[in-house]
This record gives C-alpha cells, structure tokens and sequence, in this order.
C-alpha cells in the first residue's frame, strides 16, 4: 500500500508542479468564475433582477396632453425603478426613434396623443374617444431589456384599466339599483372617478396575495449565479485534470518509465493502483481548492462541510473513470489530451457548467452520463442548505459511476496491457 | 516570399489537421454549442415547450377556473393539473420548476371581500422557476381586476345605501362582478410593442439562435487563432526558427507566414460556422455579405495578432495551448458571447470594450439582429483593426528566433 501511496502522491506533486497545466486546473476555472460573477452582477449588492441588468436606458416621449401620461412618466422616472432604469426624458419622438436605431437606448416609451381621452370619458359630453395604444419602440439587439420594459407599462396600464372598470361597473350597478337616478349620475361619476384615480396613483388594491416560498431553508428564491457557476467551472475544469493525469500512463509508457518501474519489486497492481490514486488526488486537490478559495474570496456558502467533502471525493472518482477510460481507448498522449479536452467541454455544456440548459427530454438523459450534472445538482442542494440525506442519489450515482468507469477501464488495459506497459 | 509564405502555410495546415481530433474543435465542437445553446436542440420544436407549471385546484370555485385559464393563456407555462400528493411527489422529483396550490375556499374568500391566498413553491436557483412566478403573477393581475371593480362598486353602493343583509351583498357583488368580467374581456389593447425597419428578429418572440450563432462562432475561431501562440512555442522549442536563420528567410517572411496560415484557417472555419447559422439555425447572415466579410475579416486579424503577441511571452506548447483556450473562453464571456451583453451591469458593459471580442460580438449582432450593412459596422472594424495594429506592433517589437 506504501508504494501505491508514493506512486500516487509523486504523480500529484508532478502535476500541481507543472506551471502550463495549472493554466487550466486552477487559473482557468478561477478567472471564469470571476467572469460570470461579474457579468451576471453576482457581485453587486443591488442585483435583483437574478441578472446584471440594471439602468436599462429608456426614453420617455409623452405627447399625451392628458394626467394619464404624465403619471406614465412619473411612474417610470419614480424611486421604485431608479436602480432598474435610465430614463431619459424631454427628448423628441424622432430622436428617441433614432437613438434606439442606433443601439444607444433599450426601447423608447411613447405616450402618445389623445391616450387619456381615449380611456377618461370627456367630463362635459360623456364621449370617450378612440382608444389609441402606447407604443413601446424596442431595440431587437436589446430585446431582454426591451422586455422589461414592456412589462412594467403593461402593469401601469393595468392599474389605468382596473380603474377605469371600477368606475364603469360602479355606476353601471348604481344605476341598475336604484341607488342613484339617472339624475345625480354625472355628479356621482364624477365624485367615484376622482376617487377611482386617486386609489389608482395610490398603487390600487391587492385581493389575491401569492405566498411563495423555495424548497430550501434558504428564503431568497432570486437566482444566484455564483452559486451555480463556481461549481459548474471547478467540476468542468476537473474533468481536463483527470484527463491530464490519463495522459501519464501513455507518456511513462512512451519515456519507458512504466518499463523501468516493473523492473523493481513493484507489482503491475501497485503502479496502476498508484497512478489512479495520483489522479484522484489530484482531483480531489484541485476541487479542493477551488471551493476553499470561492469560500474565502467570495464569501460563497457551500453548505454541509461533510456533504461538500463526500461530494468532492465521488465527482473526483467519477471524473478519474472517465480520465482512465480516455488513456485505455487513447494510443497517444496527444489523443488523450485532445479527446479529454472535447470530453470536458461537451460534458461542460450538457451537464450545465456553462449555461443553465433546461433539461429536458433526451438531454436529461444524456445530461445524466456526465458526472458534472449529478456534482452540480448535489453542490447545489447543499448551498440552498440541504443536509447530507438529501444528495444521497447523487452520492451514489457518481460513486457507481466511478466504479463502472474503473472497471471498463481495467478491462480495456487487461486486453491492451502489452502496448500500455512497453 | 509569396512561395515562402505559401510553403509555410501549406506546412502548418498539414501539421495542425494531421491528427484528425482536430476536426473536433475546427468543426463539430463549435455546431454542437451553437445548436445547444441556441435551442436548436429542443426536444421537439413542433410540441409544447412551455414550462410546466404544477397546479393543485383544491377549490374548484369559477374564480379558480378563470385563474386556470388566464394561466393557460401563458406563453411561457404550461398547467400541469395533478392531485396535491402527485404533484408534490411530481416537484421534488424536479418535474417541473414551480408548483401553484389554490387552497380551498379561495373563490368564496374572494367573494366574501376577503384576501384570498395561493400558495407557490419554486425550485431555488433555478430562472425557469422565476418565469413561472412571473406567469402566476399575470395571470392573477388579470383576474384580480374585474374582482377589484366589483368590489368597488359594492363598496361605493354599500356607501350609499347599506345592504340588508349579508345575501343582498353577495348578490350585489356577483351581478356586479358579472358586469366587470365583460367589461374587462372589451378592454381595447394597450400596449404595442414595435421596431426599427431594418431588424431581422422579431422582439416579441426572443430567438436565442443568431446570439448563439454569433457567440459561438467568436469563442471556438478566437481559441484556435490565439493558438498561434502555440506554434510559435513549438517552432521556437524544436529550434525549427533558429534553423531559419540559416535559410535565405527573414523575419517577416516567417511572421507572415505563420500568420497567413493561422489566418485563412479562421476565415474557412467562420465559412462553415456562417454557413450552419444560415442553414441550420435560419440566422440572417446574408443580409450584406459585403459587411459581414469585412467584420469577420478584420475580427480574424485581431485574433491571430493577439495570438502572435501571446506567442512571444509565453515559453512552452502546453503553456501556449492552455493560455488560449483560458484566455479564448474568459474574452469570449466577457465579450457577449455566452450571454448577452445587455444583462451585464452597466459598469461592465464599459469595462469589457476594452475586448476584441466584445467589439467583434456587437458587430455581428449589428448584421444578424439589427440589419445593418458596411456603414453600420464601420465603427467596429474599425476598432479592430486598431486591436490588430496595436497586437502586431507588440509582437513583432517582442519576437526572438530563440
């Protein structure tokens, strides 16, 4: 056991001490990391969108002569949207038009004439004109936040019309009842539209209230990439190590380092034994210190120390069969890095390290062969404050995982063990 | 030195493309991205992709329905109707992202003037999670609205003339509800989104394909041409460059050799890239042709000169390979290529125009989505050729045989 032990800490040591390889086991995965937390606005204190939109730059052209359109200005310049939008207004409608075709702005919000008269009926006649629709002009290159946009006119436009159904429903009824002649109606109308708008600018009323909740003791159901992403990078960019430490068996092959060793009473069990135990550990290092530096740098909450180390331990062996199945299918070093490199962006992307894929269908399944999306759903359930009974099924799927991995792996060195050792 | 340079690049193609992996990245890596990330790969495009939405109507009320069928009016989710115990079984089994329960009683609370409450539970960390709530929260602005009216109107009566009792209310509450309802469905649009002429995409159907297209295309050329990174470690440590000193070939017959075939290698790989976003993902690419040849023309000198720069700092092949895809994929982030730009934080969106790939990313969101033509992505080219200059400069300043 004592030379599995040097066999596979001296392999560990070689590779932590190679400065090129390092590039893509520690720096590589770090800095893209960093790069997803800043673009995502992970690092913001004021991100709440899930996203780093933020001061989406709207322009806001009223031609409207009536309150309604002043109080769509008011409503998008107000203090409840100042960290979300940028507007900008006094700007005219052809100016606006041609900031947003030259990509300078998100959309522009155009009130435009006659939208109060064609939702509040003319005082003194009664007359409503035609209904004229706000016009939200949206840049395509921008369309997330021209989205935005669109919805919070939509609500705005929603409070006009809950308004305004009260009202007509409010004297509709009145009048039906008996309650006011047709007499008083103008008067009353009068004196319930006054109060109708003034329920209206107030925020109007909430009847139905939606309790929400997450499944996990965390209460913040906003999306946190960091979380995500930290993961998904140091799982992505182990698979590149396990890969690296595959190589070696065809490189000591190849420098006939693996021949001299079998000339020393070391069994073929022991060296193998050795370099699958350097890779693993190497793994299990490099996870290892990704998560530890996540945690110090970013302040990142990992969850259950014991979950976060068992689920380090089998994504490291689930990730070390895939690295040993590389070198047993692979006849060169070359063709293990290359393939380990394809292997470790394709799983990269099924398994969800670079973007939340929804997955679904024959992608779920597909997903499930990499050990990046069992790793990744774990970590995650232990962040949102799951225990160690809640990863079990992903324990267990990469342990089997490794185990199989191992096995075909062994199979294929048996039948090639000639060419594999000299 | 035409010849020269003609035998270096015949040369480098045959090193670079005599290991067949290397169809690997040249190729099916980079349309596997694109047609993942940019939903080509859905599970079938003709079926009902919404999200599923758990929905347990333990009230059974006209309220609840009407609740049901402003949620099946959705186009983001789609109503999963299940027993309590399915669906609960159903969302921890992470079937679905979101589960909406509509205790009983809720119609009645409703019509009792009281605040009904629904009860909505979402996978964490999890963004189709968050759409879900946003299709709940729409579905009930718009069944609170007539329900609000009523409610009004009943308040506005009561104030006037109270009810005798409990049953004249709730009578005057539904007649006026009933009253609401056909207003509301009368209501004229509001709203209408609209675009520039020139677009090529719909905004009101957000099509992931031409960003996937576009930023896929930057990331797996922008890898291979810092490379050239890698050839210059590998020419200088089998001391092939020190070799060249003994032939008739002088330095700039070698760089622009190395640089030619790194070059005209990106310009076949965008072809093909171009070709499978135009046939494969229906991106509009070949709205101007002209355009879209020079941007990607002066993208290409930009990359290979950064790769000739990294060249000259770094000491190793391994070191060379390792350091571009590092460097390839965090520009590629950085620049747009993944997500796209408008979602980064302002602050961001300025710091990263110090990228090529940030400028080359706009440039093609320009031709693919806005439907520019040469005028319109003259700022960009410009831009990058100024990268590619000052990338050069720093190479050949820094360039040694040994």
């Amino acid at each position: 056991m004592k030379k599995v032990w040097i066999i596979g800490w001296k392999d560990l040591i070689v590779l932590f001490r190679d400065r090129g390889a390092l590039i893509l086991m520690l720096a590589a995965p770090f800095v893209l990391t960093v790069g997803l937390g800043l673009v995502t606005g992970a690092f913001s204190s004021t991100n709440r969108t899930g996203t780093g939109l933020a001061q989406i730059p709207v322009a806001i052209v009223n031609l409207d002569e009536g309150e309604l359109g002043q109080a769509l200005v008011d409503t998008l310049t107000g203090a409840d949207l100042a960290d979300l939008l940028a507007p900008v207004t006094g700007i005219d409608l052809e100016e606006a038009r041609r900031q947003v075709d030259a990509n300078e702005l998100a959309a522009a919000v155009i009130a435009p004439t006659g939208f109060t008269a064609g939702v509040i009926p003319n005082p003194t006649t009664g007359e409503r004109a035609t209904a004229v629709a706000i016009e939200i002009y949206a840049n395509p290159a921008r369309p997330i936040s021209a989205g935005v946009v669109s919805d919070i006119v939509q609500a705005f436009t929603s409070r006009v019309d809950v308004g305004l159904t009260s009202i007509e429903v409010t004297m509709t009824q009145l009048l039906r009842s008996g309650i006011v002649p047709l007499a008083q109606m103008e008067a009353v109308g009068q004196e319930v539209g006054a109060r109708q708008i003034a329920q209206m600018q107030a925020g109007g009323a909430q009847v139905i209230e939606i309790q929400r909740e997450t499944v996990s003791d965390n209460d913040d159901p906003a999306f946190n990439p960091l979380a995500y992403f930290a993961p998904g990078m140091a799982i992505i960019f182990l698979m590149y190590t396990t890969a690296l430490g595959g190589r070696s068996f065809l490189d000591e092959r190849n420098s006939g380092a693996l021949a001299r060793l079998l000339t020393t009473p070391t069994a073929m069990a022991q060296v193998l034994g050795g370099k699958v135990l350097g890779i693993f550990l190497s793994g299990v290092a490099q996870v290892g210190v990704l998560v530890l530096g996540s945690t110090l740098l970013f302040g990142l909450y990992w969850g259950d120390p014991l979950g976060v180390l068992l689920l380090i331990l089998t994504v490291a062996l689930a990730a070390t069969g895939w690295g040993l199945l590389l070198a047993a299918f692979a006849k060169t070093p070359g063709q293990v890095t290359n393939y380990g490199t394809a292997l470790m962006l394709i799983f990269g992307v099924l398994g969800g390290g670079f973007v939340n894929l929804p997955r679904t269908g024959a992608l779920e399944m597909i997903a499930r062969i990499t050990p990046n999306a069992w790793a990744l759903d774990g970590f995650l359930r232990l962040h949102q404050g799951g225990a160690l009974g809640d990863i079990t099924t992903e324990l267990a799927a990469l342990v089997i995982m490794g185990l199989a991995l191992f096995g075909a792996a062994v199979l294929l060195f048996n039948r090639r063990s000639e060419s594999i050792l000299h | 030195m035409i010849q020269k340079i003609w035998t270096m690049l015949w040369k480098d193609t045959i090193i670079r493309f005599s290991s067949k992996s290397e169809l690997l990245f040249f190729l099916i890596l980079p349309v596997i991205f694109t047609a993942l990330l940019g939903g080509f790969m859905a599970p079938d495009p003709d079926a009902d992709n919404r999200i599923p939405l758990l929905v347990v109507n333990e009230d059974g009320s006209p309220l609840a329905g009407s609740l049901l069928a402003a949620l099946e009016q959705s186009g983001s989710v789609r109503v999963e109707a299940a027993p309590l115990a399915d669906a609960e079984a159903a969302f921890a089994a992470e079937e679905a992202p979101a589960l909406l329960q509509i205790p009983a009683g809720f119609g009645d609370e409703l019509l009792a003037g009281e605040t009904a409450v629904l009860h909505f539970a979402q996978l964490p960390n999890n963004n189709n999670g968050n759409v879900a709530a946003r299709a709940v929260q729409t579905a009930v602005a718009d069944i609170s609205q007539p329900i609000i009216a009523a409610r009004s109107a009943t308040a506005e009566a009561a104030g006037r003339r109270p009810f005798v009792d409990d049953e004249a209310r709730a009578a005057f509450f539904s007649a006026s509800l009933a009253v609401a309802q056909e207003l509301s469905q009368a209501l004229p649009q509001r709203v209408t989104l609209t675009q520039p002429e020139a677009a090529l995409v719909d905004v009101n159907a957000y099509d992931p394909a031409a960003q996937s297209s576009a930023g896929q295309m930057i990331t797996w050329v922008f890898i291979p041409l810092l490379g050239a990174s890698a050839f210059l470690a590998f020419e200088r440590s089998k001391g092939t460059l020190r070799r060249l000193l003994t032939t008739p070939t002088g330095k700039a017959a070698f760089m622009l050799g190395a640089i030619t075939s790194n070059y005209l290698q990106a310009l076949a790989q965008m072809a093909i890239l171009i070709a499978f976003g135009i046939f494969v993902m229906r991106v509009n690419w070949g709205q101007s042709l002209p355009a879209l040849a020079l941007l990607l023309m002066t993208f290409g000198l930009a990359g290979v000169a950064l790769g000739v720069m990294l060249g000259t700092f770094v000491k190793t092949t391994a070191q060379a390979n390792n350091l571009s895809i590092m460097l390839g994929m965090a520009m590629a982030l950085l620049g747009g290529c993944w997500w796209p730009l408008e979602l980064f934080p302002p602050a961001m969106q300025n710091v990263v125009k110090a990228l090529p790939t940030t400028w080359a990313m706009q440039g093609l969101i320009d031709l693919a989505v806005r439907g520019q033509g040469v005028q319109g992505i003259l700022a960009e080219t410009a831009v990058l050729l100024g990268f590619a200059a000052l990338f050069f400069a720093i190479g050949v300043r820094r360039f040694r045989f040994e």
